[in-house]
């Protein structure tokens, strides 16, 4: 009960602060954008590809559809942004503000501290992660109407799939963004354990970010094919197997237990360090 | 209450502490003095648990702040020099914050608090639009919340006005008055340790030059930078009316001595006065006369 009362605390600052906002406008503005031009500029094209593929058009260009491309698209490269922003901050900049000598002068101990940092951030992913599909589907939804159902295409990953019911399109959408937003929690924990290091708030984000990138671009160079299964981030990208028609459940299993080991050992590190550091002026 | 025992600490390769040791009794107030860089915030951190110490122990009421901390820092309450909040919530928000990492936050309680610092009009404003003066109240506040036995105070008194310093010294004498509060005090500001502590510590380079009453630190004896020429002259006539030189240049005489008397006794002995100035001991002389006698 008590640790709950800290988070609603930890919570509280987090979301008090302007900053941490700065995600959901621009995700809000960039989902705008996206929908716009796939209305004005894009339908067209993917009416043309329908019909070349022989797959009905109703399906390529549907909201669930134009969700999928949001969320699958922008999230990996903008989202991860946002979560180095407020992961990276979480401790260092607390630390430099000198607020944490006022936390460390209560009785709390400093793992208690970090737990309550890291479940704020965690939440924080998750909960930008859904807020991204819900508002990127309210907004397909008002711009494309409720026809149509889900078509998945991923040639990286090797899916294709096709979803007509919408009922099912839609709840594969969502434990699809309840996936991913675990694979973000990755970059969270990045952060969170680079910011419990003795470094400015800003470096913690960019070294977050350096790593995540770096990753990415290895994952993405074609005589590094055979080794993908050892990137970080080809294992964040694992969510979109809940999109395939016959789910990879031990693929999927196997991915999130690495990525969870992952999150674990970084945290257990941060706290290591947060631990053995002297807090003075 | 405190009891600080052979603290060591070393950052890097210079020693911070070197074996610091002190008493702090029960509804004591009690000073730590020392220019900056002395030690004063290092012991304050291990006191707190904020620092690790190379050496020595830290007991707060019985209870050992490296052993236990959580259950150590329970009685405790701290402010600091510039204290730092989340300046983008209000002060009552803050304190929610804060005060929750100790236990149950009680409004009920929390509300007379900041009454009694005098906050009530602007505890739910933003911190960032407080001032330093209006900070360091809401930082006494999260200090009595929930319910500290001692308080620690780093420089509290550092940036106030001088309306500020004294509201803040009157409101630590009532908390020890009212409630046999326990503080610990740290500053590097004499006049204020004179006033609020019963015992002091003075602290050099990591280590404690002088531990004793206040009143034994004041010199009441008329203290003077006096300048003439000859100089033997001075030293002569000088030594006639007992006079004893201090570090620094400066002259104390003893308490009857009339100044205005070894003026015209240095003019009529033929010496050129070019200077008298009434110098009052300063932390500086302390730590040098101090010095001097541990040196000795």
């Amino acid at each position: 009960m008590m640790f709950l009362h800290q988070l609603r605390g930890e919570l509280r600052k987090l979301f008090a602060r302007k900053r941490t906002y700065i995600g959901y406008v621009v995700f809000l503005v960039f989902e705008a954008l996206l929908l716009t031009l796939w209305v004005h500029v894009g339908r067209d094209q993917f009416e043309a590809l329908a019909k070349r593929n022989f797959v009905p058009v109703e399906l390529l260009s549907s909201s669930l559809t134009a969700t999928y491309w949001i969320m699958g698209f922008s999230m990996f490269l903008l989202g991860s942004i946002y979560f180095a922003l407020v992961s990276g901050d979480i401790v260092a900049k607390e630390t430099e503000d000198g607020n944490m000598r006022m936390v460390l002068s209560r009785p709390v101990s400093r793992l208690r501290i970090l737990i309550l940092k890291y479940c704020a951030v965690i939440i924080y992913t998750v909960t930008f992660v859904i807020f991204v599909g819900i508002t990127g589907y309210s907004m397909a939804l008002l711009a494309m109407g409720a026809e149509g159902g889900l078509f998945i295409w991923n040639p990286d990953m090797q899916i294709l799939a096709i979803y007509p019911n919408r009922d099912e399109a839609f709840w594969r959408l969502f434990m699809g963004a309840c996936f991913m937003g675990l694979s973000m929690c990755v970059v969270s924990s990045l952060g969170f354990f680079f910011s419990c290091l003795k470094i400015k708030p800003a470096a913690a984000s960019v070294m977050a970010l350096s790593v995540f990138f770096i990753d990415f671009v290895l994952q993405n160079i074609p005589f590094l094919a055979d080794y993908k299964d050892v990137f970080i981030t080809y294992r964040m990208a694992n969510w979109v197997y809940v999109l395939q028609e016959q789910i990879p459940w031990a693929r999927i299993t196997e991915s999130y237990s690495i990525l969870m080991g992952l999150n674990i050992t970084l945290f257990t590190i941060g706290w290591m360090v947060f631990q053995s550091r002297d807090f003075k002026t | 209450m405190l009891s600080v025992r052979n603290l060591t600490k070393k950052f890097g390769g210079n020693e911070a502490l070197k074996g610091v040791s002190f008493e702090v009794e029960r509804g004591e107030i009690y000073g730590l003095l020392g220019h900056n860089g002395a030690g004063k915030s290092t012991t304050l951190g291990i006191i707190l648990s904020m620092v690790a110490a190379g050496s020595g122990e830290v007991m707060i009421d019985g209870v050992s702040v490296q052993k236990n901390p959580r259950k150590a820092l329970r009685k405790v309450g701290a402010i600091f020099e510039s204290p730092a909040f989340y300046d983008y919530m209000s002060g009552w928000e803050n304190l929610r914050v804060l005060v929750g990492l100790s236990g149950p936050f009680d409004a009920k309680i929390a509300k007379e608090i900041v009454e009694r610092v005098g906050l009530s009009k602007r505890i739910h404003s933003k911190v960032g639009t407080y001032s330093h003066g209006m900070r360091q109240r809401l930082a006494l506040a999260q200090a009595l919340l929930p319910e500290p036995e001692i308080l620690l105070l780093d420089e509290p008194t550092d940036g106030l006005d001088p309306e500020g310093i004294k509201w803040f010294r009157d409101f630590v004498l009532g908390l020890r008055e009212e409630r046999g509060m326990t503080v610990l005090f740290n500053s590097h500001l004499l006049s204020e340790v004179e006033q609020m502590c019963d015992r002091v510590s003075i602290i050099r380079e990591g280590e404690l030059v002088y531990e004793g009453a206040v009143h034994d630190l004041r010199d009441d004896r008329p203290g003077m930078r006096l300048g003439a020429t000859p100089p033997e002259t001075l030293a002569h006539v000088v030594e006639r009316f007992g006079g004893e030189k201090m570090p620094g240049g400066r002259w104390v005489f003893p308490k009857e001595t009339r100044i205005c008397e070894v003026v015209s006794s240095l003019v009529n002995a033929g010496a050129e006065v070019s200077e008298v100035t009434p110098v009052r001991r300063s932390l500086e002389d302390v730590y040098l006369e101090y010095s001097r006698l541990s040196e000795a």
